[in-house]
Protein backbone atom coordinates (compact mmCIF):
# COMPACT_ATOMS: atom_id res chain seq x y z
CA UNK A 1 0.00 0.00 0.00
CA UNK A 2 1.26 3.42 -0.88
CA UNK A 3 -0.26 4.90 2.26
CA UNK A 4 2.58 3.26 4.11
CA UNK A 5 5.29 5.35 2.56
CA UNK A 6 4.35 8.55 4.37
CA UNK A 7 4.61 6.86 7.75
CA UNK A 8 7.92 5.17 7.23
CA UNK A 9 9.47 8.53 7.96
CA UNK A 10 7.67 8.32 11.30
CA UNK A 11 10.83 7.38 13.26
CA UNK A 12 10.94 4.31 11.02
CA UNK A 13 8.06 2.76 12.90
CA UNK A 14 5.88 0.50 10.78
CA UNK A 15 2.12 0.39 10.44
CA UNK A 16 0.56 -2.83 11.67
CA UNK A 17 -3.05 -3.82 11.09
CA UNK A 18 -4.61 -5.59 14.08
CA UNK A 19 -7.06 -8.48 13.85
CA UNK A 20 -8.70 -10.32 16.73
CA UNK A 21 -10.81 -13.42 17.15
CA UNK A 22 -13.56 -13.35 19.76
CA UNK A 23 -14.00 -17.09 20.18
CA UNK A 24 -12.56 -20.31 18.78
CA UNK A 25 -15.20 -20.61 16.03
CA UNK A 26 -15.25 -16.92 15.12
CA UNK A 27 -13.55 -15.33 12.12
CA UNK A 28 -10.78 -12.81 12.67
CA UNK A 29 -12.10 -9.25 12.64
CA UNK A 30 -10.12 -6.15 11.79
CA UNK A 31 -9.78 -3.88 14.85
CA UNK A 32 -7.63 -0.96 13.81
CA UNK A 33 -4.01 -0.11 13.02
CA UNK A 34 -1.07 1.04 15.11
CA UNK A 35 2.55 2.10 14.81
CA UNK A 36 5.25 -0.16 16.20
CA UNK A 37 8.97 -0.76 15.67
CA UNK A 38 8.54 -4.54 15.27
CA UNK A 39 5.96 -7.35 15.38
CA UNK A 40 6.50 -8.26 19.04
CA UNK A 41 5.82 -4.71 20.20
CA UNK A 42 2.90 -4.49 17.77
CA UNK A 43 1.33 -7.57 19.36
CA UNK A 44 1.76 -6.22 22.88
CA UNK A 45 0.35 -2.85 21.89
CA UNK A 46 -2.58 -4.45 20.08
CA UNK A 47 -3.79 -5.83 23.41
CA UNK A 48 -3.31 -2.51 25.18
CA UNK A 49 -4.84 -0.37 22.45
CA UNK A 50 -7.85 -2.33 21.29
CA UNK A 51 -8.61 -5.21 23.65
CA UNK A 52 -8.64 -3.69 27.10
CA UNK A 53 -12.25 -4.69 27.87
CA UNK A 54 -13.52 -7.21 25.36
CA UNK A 55 -12.58 -10.79 25.92
CA UNK A 56 -10.51 -12.19 23.13
CA UNK A 57 -9.34 -15.63 22.01
CA UNK A 58 -6.50 -14.79 19.61
CA UNK A 59 -4.77 -11.81 17.98
CA UNK A 60 -2.92 -11.29 14.71
CA UNK A 61 -0.81 -8.31 13.71
CA UNK A 62 0.07 -7.90 10.04
CA UNK A 63 2.47 -5.35 8.62
CA UNK A 64 0.45 -3.17 6.29
CA UNK A 65 3.20 -3.55 3.67
CA UNK A 66 2.32 -7.23 3.47
CA UNK A 67 -1.33 -6.58 2.73
CA UNK A 68 -2.16 -6.26 -0.95
CA UNK A 69 -5.46 -4.55 -1.57
CA UNK A 70 -7.75 -2.95 -4.14
CA UNK A 71 -7.18 0.63 -5.18
CA UNK A 72 -10.03 3.13 -4.66
CA UNK A 73 -10.66 3.03 -8.44
CA UNK A 74 -11.05 -0.75 -8.40
CA UNK A 75 -13.35 -1.00 -5.38
CA UNK A 76 -16.62 -0.01 -7.16
CA UNK A 77 -16.33 -3.23 -9.22
CA UNK A 78 -17.08 -5.26 -6.11
CA UNK A 79 -20.70 -4.15 -6.26
CA UNK A 80 -23.09 -6.98 -7.14
CA UNK A 81 -26.32 -6.95 -9.08
CA UNK A 82 -29.06 -8.64 -7.07
CA UNK A 83 -29.66 -11.46 -9.55
CA UNK A 84 -28.35 -14.54 -7.75
CA UNK A 85 -31.42 -15.89 -5.98
CA UNK A 86 -30.58 -19.31 -7.47
CA UNK A 87 -27.51 -19.24 -5.22
CA UNK A 88 -29.45 -18.40 -2.07
CA UNK A 89 -32.06 -20.09 0.02
CA UNK A 90 -34.39 -17.13 -0.54
CA UNK A 91 -34.77 -18.41 -4.10
CA UNK A 92 -36.40 -21.55 -2.67
CA UNK A 93 -39.03 -20.02 -0.37
CA UNK A 94 -41.83 -22.23 -1.69
CA UNK A 95 -40.33 -25.54 -0.57
CA UNK A 96 -41.82 -25.74 2.93
CA UNK A 97 -45.37 -25.24 1.73
CA UNK A 98 -44.88 -27.92 -0.94
CA UNK A 99 -43.53 -30.43 1.57
CA UNK A 100 -46.46 -29.68 3.89
CA UNK A 101 -48.93 -30.25 1.04
CA UNK A 102 -47.43 -33.67 0.24
CA UNK A 103 -47.42 -34.72 3.92
CA UNK A 104 -51.09 -33.76 4.30
CA UNK A 105 -52.04 -35.63 1.12
CA UNK A 106 -50.19 -38.70 2.40
CA UNK A 107 -51.80 -38.53 5.85
CA UNK A 108 -55.28 -38.06 4.37
CA UNK A 109 -54.76 -41.16 2.19
CA UNK A 110 -53.53 -43.16 5.19
CA UNK A 111 -56.64 -42.15 7.15
CA UNK A 112 -58.92 -43.09 4.27
CA UNK A 113 -57.25 -46.49 4.00
CA UNK A 114 -57.67 -47.07 7.72
CA UNK A 115 -61.37 -46.10 7.84
CA UNK A 116 -62.00 -48.13 4.67
CA UNK A 117 -60.59 -51.37 6.09
CA UNK B 1 8.28 -16.79 28.14
CA UNK B 2 8.63 -18.64 31.41
CA UNK B 3 5.55 -20.77 30.67
CA UNK B 4 6.91 -21.74 27.25
CA UNK B 5 10.13 -22.98 28.80
CA UNK B 6 8.21 -24.94 31.39
CA UNK B 7 5.99 -26.46 28.75
CA UNK B 8 8.90 -27.65 26.64
CA UNK B 9 10.31 -29.39 29.71
CA UNK B 10 7.21 -31.54 30.12
CA UNK B 11 7.64 -35.24 29.43
CA UNK B 12 5.63 -36.82 26.62
CA UNK B 13 3.35 -38.39 29.22
CA UNK B 14 2.66 -35.06 30.87
CA UNK B 15 1.96 -33.47 27.51
CA UNK B 16 -0.50 -36.24 26.71
CA UNK B 17 -2.25 -35.82 30.08
CA UNK B 18 -2.54 -32.07 29.58
CA UNK B 19 -3.86 -32.65 26.05
CA UNK B 20 -6.53 -35.11 27.19
CA UNK B 21 -7.53 -32.74 29.99
CA UNK B 22 -8.06 -30.01 27.41
CA UNK B 23 -10.18 -32.34 25.28
CA UNK B 24 -12.22 -33.32 28.34
CA UNK B 25 -12.82 -29.68 29.24
CA UNK B 26 -14.26 -29.19 25.73
CA UNK B 27 -11.38 -26.99 24.59
CA UNK B 28 -10.39 -26.95 20.94
CA UNK B 29 -6.96 -27.71 19.51
CA UNK B 30 -5.20 -25.37 17.05
CA UNK B 31 -2.74 -26.36 14.29
CA UNK B 32 0.29 -25.12 16.27
CA UNK B 33 -0.72 -26.78 19.58
CA UNK B 34 1.06 -29.91 20.75
CA UNK B 35 -0.96 -32.98 19.74
CA UNK B 36 -0.35 -36.74 19.95
CA UNK B 37 0.62 -38.46 16.69
CA UNK B 38 -2.52 -40.58 16.51
CA UNK B 39 -4.70 -37.44 16.85
CA UNK B 40 -2.83 -35.82 13.95
CA UNK B 41 -3.02 -39.00 11.87
CA UNK B 42 -6.75 -39.52 12.45
CA UNK B 43 -7.41 -35.88 11.49
CA UNK B 44 -5.30 -36.16 8.34
CA UNK B 45 -7.13 -39.32 7.31
CA UNK B 46 -10.58 -37.87 8.00
CA UNK B 47 -10.07 -34.35 6.62
CA UNK B 48 -8.12 -35.30 3.49
CA UNK B 49 -10.80 -37.91 2.70
CA UNK B 50 -13.51 -35.29 3.29
CA UNK B 51 -11.70 -32.67 1.16
CA UNK B 52 -11.03 -35.01 -1.75
CA UNK B 53 -14.64 -36.25 -1.56
CA UNK B 54 -15.87 -32.68 -2.07
CA UNK B 55 -13.72 -32.39 -5.19
CA UNK B 56 -14.61 -35.83 -6.57
CA UNK B 57 -18.24 -35.13 -5.56
CA UNK B 58 -18.46 -32.24 -7.98
CA UNK B 59 -17.81 -34.63 -10.89
CA UNK B 60 -21.13 -36.55 -11.04
CA UNK B 61 -23.05 -33.27 -10.89
CA UNK B 62 -20.82 -31.47 -13.32
CA UNK B 63 -21.98 -34.01 -15.91
CA UNK B 64 -25.42 -32.34 -15.65
CA UNK B 65 -24.34 -28.72 -16.11
CA UNK B 66 -24.57 -28.81 -19.95
CA UNK B 67 -27.82 -30.81 -19.82
CA UNK B 68 -29.76 -28.92 -17.11
CA UNK B 69 -33.39 -28.40 -18.23
CA UNK B 70 -33.62 -24.60 -17.72
CA UNK B 71 -31.24 -21.66 -17.49
CA UNK B 72 -32.04 -21.21 -13.80
CA UNK B 73 -31.29 -24.88 -13.09
CA UNK B 74 -28.06 -24.55 -15.04
CA UNK B 75 -26.99 -21.51 -13.01
CA UNK B 76 -27.93 -23.23 -9.75
CA UNK B 77 -26.10 -26.50 -10.47
CA UNK B 78 -23.04 -24.58 -11.68
CA UNK B 79 -23.12 -22.57 -8.44
CA UNK B 80 -23.27 -25.82 -6.52
CA UNK B 81 -20.36 -27.43 -8.38
CA UNK B 82 -18.37 -24.28 -7.69
CA UNK B 83 -19.27 -24.40 -3.98
CA UNK B 84 -18.19 -28.06 -3.71
CA UNK B 85 -14.80 -27.23 -5.22
CA UNK B 86 -14.56 -24.36 -2.74
CA UNK B 87 -15.28 -26.76 0.15
CA UNK B 88 -12.52 -29.02 -1.16
CA UNK B 89 -10.10 -26.08 -1.11
CA UNK B 90 -11.02 -25.18 2.49
CA UNK B 91 -10.57 -28.73 3.71
CA UNK B 92 -7.34 -29.36 1.80
CA UNK B 93 -5.89 -26.22 3.45
CA UNK B 94 -6.78 -27.67 6.86
CA UNK B 95 -5.22 -31.02 5.89
CA UNK B 96 -2.07 -29.36 4.53
CA UNK B 97 -1.39 -27.53 7.81
CA UNK B 98 -1.63 -30.90 9.58
CA UNK B 99 0.65 -32.56 7.00
CA UNK B 100 3.32 -29.82 7.13
CA UNK B 101 5.25 -31.21 10.14
CA UNK B 102 5.41 -34.55 8.29
CA UNK B 103 6.98 -32.82 5.29
CA UNK B 104 3.99 -33.52 3.04
CA UNK B 105 2.00 -31.21 0.76
CA UNK B 106 -1.09 -31.13 -1.45
CA UNK B 107 0.96 -32.81 -4.18
CA UNK B 108 1.23 -35.91 -1.92
CA UNK B 109 -2.55 -35.95 -1.42
CA UNK B 110 -3.17 -35.78 -5.18
CA UNK B 111 -0.70 -38.60 -5.84
CA UNK B 112 -2.33 -40.67 -3.05
CA UNK B 113 -5.69 -40.12 -4.71
CA UNK B 114 -4.45 -41.20 -8.15
CA UNK B 115 -2.79 -44.30 -6.63
CA UNK B 116 -6.10 -45.10 -4.82
CA UNK B 117 -4.39 -44.83 -1.43
CA UNK B 118 -6.57 -41.84 -0.53
CA UNK B 119 -10.22 -42.86 -0.62
CA UNK B 120 -13.31 -40.80 -1.29
CA UNK B 121 -16.98 -41.30 -0.40
CA UNK B 122 -18.71 -44.32 -1.95
CA UNK B 123 -21.50 -42.17 -3.43
CA UNK B 124 -19.12 -40.36 -5.77
CA UNK B 125 -18.08 -43.62 -7.45
CA UNK B 126 -21.63 -44.09 -8.76
CA UNK B 127 -23.38 -43.20 -12.01
CA UNK B 128 -25.78 -40.27 -12.39
CA UNK B 129 -27.57 -41.23 -15.63
CA UNK B 130 -30.68 -38.96 -15.43
CA UNK B 131 -31.65 -35.45 -14.31
CA UNK B 132 -33.50 -37.10 -11.41
CA UNK B 133 -30.11 -38.40 -10.20
CA UNK B 134 -28.91 -34.79 -10.03
CA UNK B 135 -31.96 -34.04 -7.88
CA UNK B 136 -31.45 -37.06 -5.63
CA UNK B 137 -27.76 -36.20 -5.17
CA UNK B 138 -28.70 -32.67 -4.08
CA UNK B 139 -31.55 -33.80 -1.84
CA UNK B 140 -30.39 -37.06 -0.28
CA UNK B 141 -26.60 -37.27 -0.77
CA UNK B 142 -26.19 -33.67 0.41
CA UNK B 143 -28.79 -34.40 3.09
CA UNK B 144 -26.63 -37.29 4.34
CA UNK B 145 -23.52 -35.10 4.19
CA UNK B 146 -25.27 -32.36 6.18
CA UNK B 147 -26.07 -34.87 8.93
CA UNK B 148 -22.41 -36.00 9.19
CA UNK B 149 -21.02 -32.48 8.94
CA UNK B 150 -23.42 -30.97 11.47
CA UNK B 151 -22.31 -33.61 13.96
CA UNK B 152 -18.69 -32.65 13.27
CA UNK B 153 -19.29 -28.91 13.87
CA UNK B 154 -18.45 -29.71 17.47
CA UNK B 155 -15.14 -31.38 16.62
CA UNK B 156 -12.19 -30.79 18.94
CA UNK B 157 -9.95 -29.61 16.08
CA UNK B 158 -10.61 -25.87 15.74
CA UNK B 159 -9.52 -25.31 12.09
CA UNK B 160 -11.80 -28.18 10.96
CA UNK B 161 -14.69 -26.74 13.00
CA UNK B 162 -14.24 -23.32 11.39
CA UNK B 163 -14.15 -24.82 7.90
CA UNK B 164 -17.30 -26.84 8.64
CA UNK B 165 -19.19 -23.75 9.80
CA UNK B 166 -18.62 -22.18 6.40
CA UNK B 167 -19.43 -25.42 4.57
CA UNK B 168 -22.68 -26.14 6.44
CA UNK B 169 -24.01 -22.65 5.69
CA UNK B 170 -23.68 -23.38 1.95
CA UNK B 171 -24.91 -26.95 2.19
CA UNK B 172 -28.32 -25.63 3.26
CA UNK B 173 -28.66 -24.01 -0.13
CA UNK B 174 -27.52 -27.23 -1.84
CA UNK B 175 -30.15 -29.30 -0.06
CA UNK B 176 -32.87 -26.82 -1.03
CA UNK B 177 -31.64 -26.82 -4.61
CA UNK B 178 -31.99 -30.62 -4.60
CA UNK B 179 -35.41 -30.53 -2.93
CA UNK B 180 -36.59 -28.06 -5.54
CA UNK B 181 -35.55 -30.37 -8.41
CA UNK B 182 -37.10 -33.40 -6.68
CA UNK B 183 -40.42 -31.65 -5.91
CA UNK B 184 -40.67 -30.42 -9.49
CA UNK B 185 -40.31 -33.99 -10.77
CA UNK B 186 -42.57 -35.45 -8.07
CA UNK B 187 -45.32 -32.98 -9.02
CA UNK B 188 -44.75 -33.57 -12.73
CA UNK B 189 -45.84 -36.11 -15.34
CA UNK B 190 -45.98 -39.89 -14.90
CA UNK B 191 -42.73 -40.11 -16.84
CA UNK B 192 -41.01 -37.64 -14.53
CA UNK B 193 -42.26 -39.49 -11.46
CA UNK B 194 -41.03 -42.78 -12.89
CA UNK B 195 -37.59 -41.27 -13.53
CA UNK B 196 -37.45 -40.01 -9.94
CA UNK B 197 -38.55 -43.34 -8.48
CA UNK B 198 -35.82 -45.10 -10.48
CA UNK B 199 -33.21 -42.65 -9.19
CA UNK B 200 -34.31 -43.17 -5.55
CA UNK B 201 -34.16 -46.95 -6.05
CA UNK B 202 -30.75 -46.71 -7.70
CA UNK B 203 -29.29 -44.53 -4.90
CA UNK B 204 -30.81 -46.35 -1.94
CA UNK B 205 -27.96 -48.83 -1.19
CA UNK B 206 -25.34 -46.10 -1.72
CA UNK B 207 -27.17 -43.82 0.73
CA UNK B 208 -27.22 -46.54 3.40
CA UNK B 209 -23.51 -47.20 2.79
CA UNK B 210 -22.64 -43.49 3.00
CA UNK B 211 -22.39 -43.57 6.81
CA UNK B 212 -20.14 -46.64 6.88
CA UNK B 213 -20.77 -50.15 8.27
CA UNK B 214 -22.85 -50.49 11.46
CA UNK B 215 -20.97 -51.17 14.68
CA UNK B 216 -23.14 -54.06 15.90
CA UNK B 217 -21.93 -53.38 19.40
CA UNK B 218 -18.24 -53.44 18.50
CA UNK B 219 -16.74 -50.07 17.74
CA UNK B 220 -13.60 -50.15 15.58
CA UNK B 221 -10.38 -48.73 17.01
CA UNK B 222 -10.60 -45.89 14.47
CA UNK B 223 -13.99 -44.89 15.78
CA UNK B 224 -13.07 -45.16 19.44
CA UNK B 225 -9.93 -43.04 18.89
CA UNK B 226 -12.05 -40.44 17.12
CA UNK B 227 -14.59 -40.43 19.92
CA UNK B 228 -12.01 -40.33 22.72
CA UNK B 229 -10.44 -37.26 21.09
CA UNK B 230 -13.89 -35.79 20.34
CA UNK B 231 -13.04 -35.60 16.65
CA UNK B 232 -16.54 -36.99 16.17
CA UNK B 233 -19.31 -37.62 18.66
CA UNK B 234 -21.71 -40.07 17.00
CA UNK B 235 -21.37 -43.57 15.57
CA UNK B 236 -22.07 -44.59 11.96
CA UNK B 237 -25.38 -46.17 12.94
CA UNK B 238 -26.53 -43.15 14.96
CA UNK B 239 -25.92 -40.94 11.95
CA UNK B 240 -27.67 -43.35 9.59
CA UNK B 241 -30.71 -43.46 11.90
CA UNK B 242 -30.82 -39.65 11.99
CA UNK B 243 -30.80 -39.68 8.18
CA UNK B 244 -33.56 -42.30 7.91
CA UNK B 245 -35.75 -40.46 10.43
CA UNK B 246 -35.47 -37.23 8.53
CA UNK B 247 -35.77 -38.44 4.95
CA UNK B 248 -37.77 -41.70 4.81
CA UNK B 249 -41.09 -40.02 5.77
CA UNK B 250 -40.54 -37.44 3.04
CA UNK B 251 -39.91 -40.14 0.43
CA UNK B 252 -43.21 -41.78 1.48
CA UNK B 253 -45.09 -38.46 1.54
CA UNK B 254 -44.23 -37.97 -2.12
CA UNK B 255 -45.70 -41.41 -2.82
CA UNK B 256 -42.36 -43.09 -3.56
CA UNK B 257 -40.84 -46.29 -2.20
CA UNK B 258 -37.40 -47.62 -1.33
CA UNK B 259 -36.19 -51.07 -2.52
CA UNK B 260 -36.67 -52.70 0.90
CA UNK B 261 -39.94 -54.63 1.41
CA UNK B 262 -39.42 -55.24 5.11
CA UNK B 263 -38.35 -51.78 6.27
CA UNK B 264 -40.30 -50.54 9.31
CA UNK B 265 -40.03 -48.12 12.20
CA UNK B 266 -39.60 -49.83 15.57
CA UNK B 267 -41.40 -47.47 17.97
CA UNK B 268 -40.03 -49.17 21.10
CA UNK B 269 -36.42 -48.91 19.96
CA UNK B 270 -37.08 -45.57 18.26
CA UNK B 271 -35.24 -46.65 15.13
CA UNK B 272 -35.73 -47.83 11.55
CA UNK B 273 -35.12 -51.53 10.91
CA UNK B 274 -33.78 -51.98 7.39
CA UNK B 275 -32.07 -54.56 5.19
CA UNK B 276 -28.29 -54.16 5.17
CA UNK B 277 -26.68 -53.18 1.88
CA UNK B 278 -23.89 -55.38 0.50
CA UNK B 279 -20.94 -54.30 2.69
CA UNK B 280 -18.49 -56.37 0.61
CA UNK B 281 -19.54 -54.33 -2.43
CA UNK B 282 -19.01 -51.18 -0.34
CA UNK B 283 -15.40 -52.18 0.36
CA UNK B 284 -14.76 -52.71 -3.36
CA UNK B 285 -16.35 -49.39 -4.30
CA UNK B 286 -14.31 -47.27 -1.86
CA UNK B 287 -11.16 -49.13 -2.91
CA UNK B 288 -11.72 -47.48 -6.28
CA UNK B 289 -13.54 -50.29 -8.07
CA UNK B 290 -17.01 -48.72 -8.37
CA UNK B 291 -18.92 -48.22 -11.64
CA UNK B 292 -17.48 -44.73 -12.33
CA UNK B 293 -14.30 -44.80 -10.17
CA UNK B 294 -11.82 -45.27 -13.02
CA UNK B 295 -13.51 -42.71 -15.26
CA UNK B 296 -13.61 -39.97 -12.62
CA UNK B 297 -10.11 -40.65 -11.28
CA UNK B 298 -8.86 -40.51 -14.83
CA UNK B 299 -10.66 -37.21 -15.42
CA UNK B 300 -9.11 -35.74 -12.24
CA UNK B 301 -5.64 -37.02 -13.03
CA UNK B 302 -5.73 -35.86 -16.64
CA UNK B 303 -6.88 -32.41 -15.58
CA UNK B 304 -4.12 -32.29 -12.94
CA UNK B 305 -1.28 -33.44 -15.19
CA UNK B 306 -2.32 -31.45 -18.25
CA UNK B 307 -2.40 -28.22 -16.25
CA UNK B 308 0.95 -28.82 -14.55
CA UNK B 309 2.78 -26.56 -17.00
CA UNK B 310 0.43 -23.69 -16.03
CA UNK B 311 1.27 -24.06 -12.33
CA UNK B 312 4.97 -24.33 -13.13
CA UNK B 313 4.87 -21.24 -15.35
CA UNK B 314 2.96 -19.21 -12.74
CA UNK B 315 5.41 -20.20 -10.02
CA UNK B 316 8.45 -19.41 -12.15
CA UNK B 317 7.02 -15.98 -12.94
CA UNK B 318 5.77 -15.43 -9.35
CA UNK B 319 9.16 -16.19 -7.83
CA UNK B 320 10.74 -13.83 -10.30
CA UNK B 321 8.58 -10.77 -9.62
CA UNK B 322 6.89 -11.50 -6.31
Amino acid sequence: MDMNKETEANNNFFIYEVFSQKSVNASFVHQFSLLAPNKEVALAMARENFLRRESCFNIWVVKRDDIYSLSPEERPFLERIDNKSYRETKGYGDLQARWRYHREQYEAKQKQAESGS
Amino acid sequence: MQTQLERSNLTENEKMEAFLARIDRGEKIEADDWMPDDYRNQLIKLISMHGISEIMGALPEKEWVPKAPTLRRKLAIMAKVQDEMGHGQLLLRVAEDLLAPLGKTREDLMQDLFAKRLKFHNVFHMEAPTWADAGVIGWLVDGAAIITQSMSLDTSYAPYARALHRICAEEKFHAQHGESIVLELAEGTEEQRKMLQEAITRWWPSLLMFFGPPENGTITSNQSTNMRYKIRTQTNEELRQAFLKKYLPRIFHLGFTVPDDTIYFDEAKDQWVYQQPDWEAFKEIVKGNGPRSAHRLNLRETSYTETKWVRDAIMAYGRHVG
